[in-house]
């Protein structure tokens, strides 16, 4: 056998190693039922802020701690742990993804993505400062 | 409704270049087709033409869309929507490639600067090369028509009118005034893109990904004319060049990252950082296959491969960021514009021709006649090309699951963890790379003694070996991964450093690839240290426990900081001394500061990490880096409040008797005595009135003793009234409400107003050591490659 074809070979086993392990590492995206039917394993959560409801950061007590509450796509409700500071505006976010798992029947996120109002969308027009006056 | 003061003429201009550069691309294409087809020199001299008035266009629209912004014409979608009277100036290169169609317009115009360049230098090979380079124009010059083609949009036009794009502003009241270019204002641009980096990293990568397509071009030429060699000459330093500049274009990202973001580190894997990186590893590894085919003829097939694969994978990162699939899972990638169908069919087009075509013509690469020595430089450039095309493919792979997603309607997500995840498989993959950088050098094409590679690396690797073992000591590294990674990078380093002084006797000819090399080496040397040994030192200095949730959640990367307070964070004393409002930025000053010999606090440095108020975008924190040569401490803000809290004002009714005493929240108040007759110290008073004044003792925290002594007072003897004391320092208020004779209780009510909220940051602080070798190693990298393709240049 030539040695490139070992090579090939080897590189063959390897992509395949890399593919396995890509999608045995993916956390996937799941609505808040299927997180808490299984505490302990990470899920990537979609939902929305709720606005009504409180939310608490502390940072006198916590700066790495802030507790709201977030609707999922199914419009179920969890109060979620949020394992850092705060997000600067956060209230203007349009649709969050956490990253966590349930423990103790609590879910707790290390991280959060934040998708804010589109620029696209949205159908504001300003005008210039001076002219305005 | 007429309107007044729109500029159409320049949008007409714009629009009429825009058809001339589609309709010349694809003339020049076909044209040059032709030309090779048919070997006539007339079509060569159409093709020529064609291509010339597809570059004036292209220019011409480069040169109305700056126009447009430069002057503001907000009437103009493009312009409203990526630019606003705020602006400094300086920005409006960002403005121009912060949108998609801006993006694809410099992509294009510099494929169009490469194409004029090989119009010219590529000889006999020009009618196939820039046969391609046409076509690939008809795709690029597509995505800005903005035509519709029964009921889908080919492409989006940047000199659309803002009210075509926006038919229901006609209502908006604004547009009610003929005149309303006079007071529109545009959007703005997205305040993370108003940085210096990002006047030169977009075009940067534009460019080195644009370069992508010279060796494309030939490689599809080559096969076109079953001339599988010639072609490899002339695109080398064409390779190299790319090399260069995407490489320095994506690791400006990296520093643009660094410097503006608060990404907390220069690398991310981000799936736009990503996007980029995957063709650059394919490039180097292209580059390096058609040196190892020029020299002995072998690799044919991989270097097809590789050629036409480093372009696709331009044209895959160019839909990943464009297409808005990445939606959710990326920090900065464009959003959906509807063109998802119209790029994945270009980039289908230029995937199903490379394989066709290399299918095809497979059966006729040239074959070796004896298989390499496995002593031989071929065998272990080979293998190290194969490595960078898993390490890429390993990128790419994880990169692509919104893709995957798409197709398959899976829903896998990237691992939380996205650092470890990647680092863990690049970092075997870095190891290798780095060893047979080091050791390839010193191998011959065809055969070496093993003895003599030995002899040639033994100095290198005992100095390497020692290098690993101070850094292993010096800065407690003990992983075994991270020792190995540290001794294969610094015999990279070593190896060529040696290959350069002691095999080329430190001359500059023929350096370039080692130098390059060197760079490399001093790279992953600074990417392993600063990344590995990087240390929070902002910790949460709280009583509150949140260790009982695991180590997972033990977040322990901010701190509290109030105004004027200081606090031990690693070995420095911080400070947050205040904040500055200038414009749209909330500067706040955080001294750092170290106790000199008499044990006295002494400012170190200070850093002014700020927060960018958009809004529009929201707000955005960017750090504030103290540079070291072997350090750099980085701040950055994780959260503040941006309005100042209101006091709030606390309201309390006592009923209490002669001696008794009331406690606030700052202080305590002991109802001393009655006074009968304060009058006197009271001018609104009138003898008349019949007043009884409470006198009070008061003591706030420092046992500062005032006297307090509201009134109760019954005018006319007829109706009551109060006259209030107040120690407006403390924010405290009493008044004198009632009298219970009976009962000898008296009524007091007291106000209180919370303290003044004291000012506070919670801020994030990281130590990266040996950053600077990271960047040193970008630089000797990139100008080695340079380097390497002058001199090849010169040679030929």
């Amino acid at each position: 056998m030539k040695k490139t074809h070992i090579a090939l070979i080897v590189v063959i086993a390897i992509l395949i190693g890399a593919m396995i392990t890509a999608i045995n590492d993916s956390s996937s995206y799941a609505d808040f039922s299927e997180a808490f039917e299984n505490p302990g394993e990470e899920f990537h959560v979609v939902g929305k802020l709720d606005k009504e409801k409180e939310m608490v950061y502390d940072p006198m007590t916590n700066p790495d701690l802030f507790v709201f509450h977030m609707t999922d796509i199914n419009n179920e409700e969890h109060k979620v742990f949020l394992h850092k500071s705060k997000p600067q505006d956060f209230e203007r976010s349009e649709q969050i993804v956490l990253i966590g798992k349930v423990e103790n029947g609590e879910f707790h996120a290390n991280e959060i993505l934040m998708k804010c109002p589109s620029k696209y969308t949205d159908g504001e027009i300003s005008e210039k400062a001076q002219a305005s006056l | 409704m007429e309107y007044a003061g729109e500029h159409l003429f320049i949008g007409k201009l714009g629009n009429l270049f825009t058809i001339l550069a589609f309709a010349f691309s694809l003339l020049s294409a076909l044209a040059y087709f032709l030309a090779e087809r048919k070997n006539d020199s007339t079509y060569l001299r159409i093709g020529r033409t064609a291509f010339w008035i597809h570059s004036l266009s292209v220019i011409g629209m480069v040169t109305v869309l700056f126009v447009m912004i430069f002057n503001q014409y907000f009437e103009y979608h493009y312009v409203w929507q990526h630019s606003n009277t705020d602006m400094p100036m300086k920005y409006i290169f960002s403005c121009f490639w912060e949108g998609v169609e801006g993006s694809f317009m410099i992509w294009t115009f510099w494929h169009v600067v490469l194409g004029m360049i090989l119009m010219r230098s590529v000889g006999q090979w020009e009618a196939p090369v820039m046969s391609i380079i046409g076509s690939v124009q008809v795709f690029m010059v597509s995505m800005l028509l903005g035509t519709y083609f029964f009921d889908y949009r080919l492409g989006s036009n940047p000199f659309t009118m803002l009210l075509r794009e926006h038919p229901d502003f006609q209502n908006l009241p604004l547009f009610q005034n003929p005149s309303y270019t006079e007071v529109i204002d545009g959007r703005g641009l997205n305040p993370l893109l108003q940085n210096y980096w990002m006047v030169i990293h977009p075009p940067l990568v534009l460019f080195g990904y644009a370069t992508a397509i010279v060796p494309f071009a030939y490689a599809i030429a080559g096969l076109w004319r079953r001339n599988y060699l010639e072609w490899i000459k002339p695109a080398i330093p064409w390779t190299f060049f790319g090399i260069g500049v995407l490489g320095t274009g994506v690791l400006m990202g990296g520093a643009w990252a660094y410097e503006s973001l608060s990404f907390g580190g220069f690398w991310a894997w981000d799936p736009v950082e990503n996007s980029s990186l995957v063709p650059w590893l394919t490039m180097v590894g292209a580059g390096h296959l058609m040196l190892i085919q020029r020299n002995k003829g072998t690799s044919t097939f991989s270097v097809f491969l590789f050629t036409t694969i480093t372009f696709c994978l331009v044209q895959y990162a160019s839909f990943l960021t464009k297409s808005g699939v990445l939606g959710d899972s990326s920090v900065h990638s464009f959003t959906d514009l509807g063109m998802t169908g119209q790029l994945a069919i270009s980039l289908g087009f230029f995937v199903v021709l490379s394989i066709v075509l290399i299918l095809v013509n497979m059966k006729a690469f040239p074959k070796p006649e004896k298989e390499e020595s496995i002593w031989s430089r071929e065998f272990w450039m080979f293998v190290g090309a194969l490595v960078l095309f898993v390490s890429s493919f390993q990128i790419g792979f994880s990169t692509s699951f919104p893709v995957i997603n798409k197709i398959f309607g899976t829903d896998f997500a990237p691992s939380a963890d996205r650092l470890e995840y990647y680092n863990r498989w690049q970092m075997p993959f870095a190891i290798v790379v780095a060893l047979l950088v080091a050791i390839t050098q010193f191998l011959k094409y065809s055969k070496t003694d093993p003895k003599t590679l030995l002899r040639n690396v033994v100095v290198s690797a005992s100095i390497s070996a020692i290098i690993t073992i101070a850094v292993g000591v010096g800065m407690s590294m003990t992983n075994p991964f991270y020792l190995t990674m540290m001794f294969s990078a610094s015999l990279a380093t070593t190896a060529n450093l040696d290959y350069w002084v002691r095999i080329l006797n430190g001359k500059l000819k023929n350096a370039g690839a080692s130098i390059a090399h060197i760079g490399f080496g001093l790279l992953l040397i600074g990417i392993l240290i600063s990344t590995s040994q990087s240390k929070i030192i902002s910790a949460n200095t709280s009583l509150y426990d949140i260790s009982v949730l695991g180590d997972d959640f033990n977040n322990n990367e901010n701190i509290l900081l109030m105004q004027n307070d200081t606090l031990i964070m690693g070995d420095y004393f911080v400070c947050y001394k205040g904040k500055r409002e200038e414009g749209y930025y909330v500067h706040y000053e955080v001294e750092y500061m170290k106790p000199n010999e008499q044990g006295e606090l002494e400012s170190v440095f200070t850093l002014y990490p700020f927060l960018q108020l958009n809004p529009r975008m929201g707000n955005v924190a960017e750090p504030y880096t103290r540079h070291y040569w072997h350090k750099d401490i980085y701040t950055h803000i994780t959260y503040a409040e941006i309005e100042d809290r209101e006091g709030k004002i606390k309201s309390e009714e006592h009923q209490i008797e002669l001696g008794d005493t009331i406690f606030t929240r700052t202080s305590f108040m002991v109802f001393d005595s009655l006074d009968r007759s304060p009058s006197q110290r009271f001018g609104g008073l009138t003898p008349a009135d019949l007043a009884v004044g409470a006198m009070f003792t008061m003591y706030d925290v420092d046992t500062k003793a005032h006297q307090l002594e509201p009134l109760f007072v019954l005018r006319n003897r007829e109706y009551a009234m109060t006259v209030a004391d107040s120690i407006p320092d403390l924010g405290i208020k009493i008044s004198f409400e009632g009298i219970d004779p009976e009962k000898e209780r008296f009524k007091f009510r007291v106000l209180e107003k919370a303290p003044k909220f004291n000012d506070f940051i919670v801020m994030k602080a990281i130590i990266f050591p040996g950053i600077n070798i990271l960047w040193i190693g970008c630089i000797v990298m990139a100008l080695g490659t340079f380097f390497a393709m002058y001199s090849r240049l010169r040679r030929s």
